[in-house]
């Protein structure tokens, strides 16, 4: 009944595709602004929402947000993990030195924004004021908002 | 709305693994043949087979296509549900209820364990413009952004984390269908495992699993000469978040409202519940799912590990299985939390048998930080 149990081959069988993504008005609009080191964010008529990155349905009360609105540079450390690992495709592998990710309410927004923060582990604390800093010369990428950093 | 047809669950199958070592069609054959000759039944007595398994994992189009010969579908009335196996026990639910079908078999697989990355599944179910671009949320980032929440929120040690991982670890130790126990796993232990995304260590995370499960569902008259001790499904609910950045990941609406939802069908309170089996993937998630459903009082987890309220002796025995520590694999997950509910229920669940158990919820649930959750109520109760 049962079948064999040592295999007497493995396949690895990759699976690759490439895809060509439009991303759509909102962030297009969103990314270029990042090159003038701008963080562009959308406020909800209806609730004052301010999400970023914008989204052009309000994600609590459906109305449509079309009121662009200038959020940060500078922000409150919401939530923060100190990565002692990454995932290169869903393989965990351990890394020397440990990163910062925090999760920034950025000055005049309602929803916080994910991103690297560059600053000593040790040192980072819930409430702590950072700042964006943009890639120079920007890329018309989102990673031109490359990090954020202690003020 | 009341059930309003009497449906139960009458037979279970599972196999929980870190390698499985054979072709997913032929432990699919296995795990169906054993609970067919157990019922003595064949193929020709399921009126509806609900499959469960996603493309993505078994890595080609359409995932059930070569699963329906070995489960005996072929020619017969088949469907595929792909998201967690909890919704695919509600489907069979839905279509045992419609009136057409008398029996269903509801069957979940997936082979995170040995054929492909769990955590790179999960990365595709994110934005392929906008998070997946940035490289900085993935599974265990997410969790541990959560996990830190739940810390900060209720000012809780990560000893509580380590508490909870620990008893997990010693239940599914007693647990024939979990593989990834560890017998008298202390919080110290727990502690001393390698820190992944702060605070989530290595020993708060499901272990990679291949998993199948097969669940004979069957409407009150085939239930009951099936079976001796049906297990009757009394109410379901279900409810899906907003993204991670805009909703309450301590608090999340959509535990709550699954819970009120199944509880309201099935005329209970969470009071009513004597077991719970919930898919925690990560330690810090089953006081979320728990407190929730209502099982335990907000912000009680400290108090839950320290006076062991949760243990398989506690006031309310919270994954007596395990849990997703002691086995998890994807499509299949909820479906175990459901077939744990019914060897408990039955009677059968050995060494880590809770005493006197009437009725047991079961949940399952999809999505970064727990987005969309599912729950299941089922009693000993015909009611």
């Amino acid at each position: 009944m049962a079948g064999p149990e040592r295999a007497v081959a493995d396949l690895v069988v990759p699976l690759d595709y490439t895809y060509n993504y439009r991303v759509g008005p909102y962030l297009e609009k969103y990314i270029q602004e990042l090159g003038n080191k701008k963080i562009m964010a959308v406020k909800c008529p209806k609730c004052d929402k301010v999400a970023v990155p914008p989204r052009e349905i309000c994600g609590w009360c459906r109305a449509k947000m079309d009121e662009w609105v200038e959020v940060g540079p500078d922000g409150t450390v919401e939530n923060f993990t100190i990565a002692h690992v990454w995932l290169n495709k869903g393989a965990v592998e351990r890394i020397d030195k440990p990163k910062v990710i925090a999760m920034v309410m950025l000055d005049g927004a309602t929803v916080p924004l994910a991103g690297w923060l560059e600053a000593e582990p040790s040192s980072v604390k819930k409430g702590m004021k950072v700042k964006a800093v943009f890639k120079e010369p920007a890329e018309n990428a989102l990673t031109d908002l490359s990090h954020f950093e202690p003020v | 709305m009341a059930v309003e047809r009497k449906v139960a669950i009458v037979g279970v199958r599972q196999l929980n693994a870190a390698d499985s070592k054979k072709p997913r069609e032929r432990l699919l054959f296995e795990l169906v043949k054993g609970l067919f000759d157990e019922k003595g039944l064949t193929r020709h007595d399921i009126d509806t087979f609900v499959l469960c398994s996603n493309d993505f994992q078994a890595g080609h189009t359409i995932s059930n296509v070569f699963e329906d010969d070995p489960v005996g579908a072929f020619m017969k009335d088949e469907t595929k549900v792909e998201a967690d196996g909890i919704w695919a026990a509600t489907y069979a639910l839905q279509r045992i209820l419609c009136g057409k079908y008398d029996t269903a078999l509801v069957v979940g697989n997936s082979q995170g364990g040995s054929v492909f990355r769990p955590y790179l599944i999960m990365d595709y179910t994110m934005s392929p413009v906008y998070e997946r671009q940035l490289g900085i949320m993935n599974e265990l980032s997410s969790a541990a952004l959560q996990a830190r929440a739940l810390l900060d929120r209720y000012g809780y040690s990560e000893d509580v984390l380590d508490q909870i991982a620990a008893r997990s670890l010693s239940n599914a130790a007693m647990n024939p269908d979990a593989f990834n126990g560890k017998k008298g796993t202390t919080a110290d232990m727990v502690a001393k495992s390698a820190y992944l995304y702060e605070p989530l260590k290595e020993m708060h995370c499901y272990p990679m699993t291949d998993g199948f499960c097969a669940l004979l569902i069957a409407s009150e008259e085939k239930a009951k000469s099936l079976s001796d001790n049906p297990v009757w499904i009394k109410g379901v609910g279900d409810s899906i978040d907003s993204f991670y950045a805009e909703r309450d990941v301590v608090k999340p609406n959509s535990v709550k409202l699954a819970g009120e939802r199944a509880y309201k069908m099935a005329g209970i309170t969470a009071k009513d519940i004597d077991i719970a089996e919930v898919s925690a993937k990560f330690a810090h998630q089953e006081p979320i799912i728990c407190e929730g459903l209502g099982l335990f009082a907000e912000g009680s987890a400290a108090d839950v590990a320290s006076k062991g309220l949760a243990d398989i002796a506690g006031d309310m025995p919270v994954n007596p299985s395990g849990g997703a520590l002691g086995a998890y694999a994807f499509s299949a997950g909820g479906m175990v939390r459901l077939a744990e509910c019914y060897k408990q229920l039955t009677g059968t669940a050995g060494d880590i048998q809770v005493s006197g158990a009437k009725t047991a919820i079961a949940h399952g649930q999809d999505g970064l930080c727990m987005q969309h959750n599912g729950v299941m109520v089922v009693s000993t109760e015909e009611g």
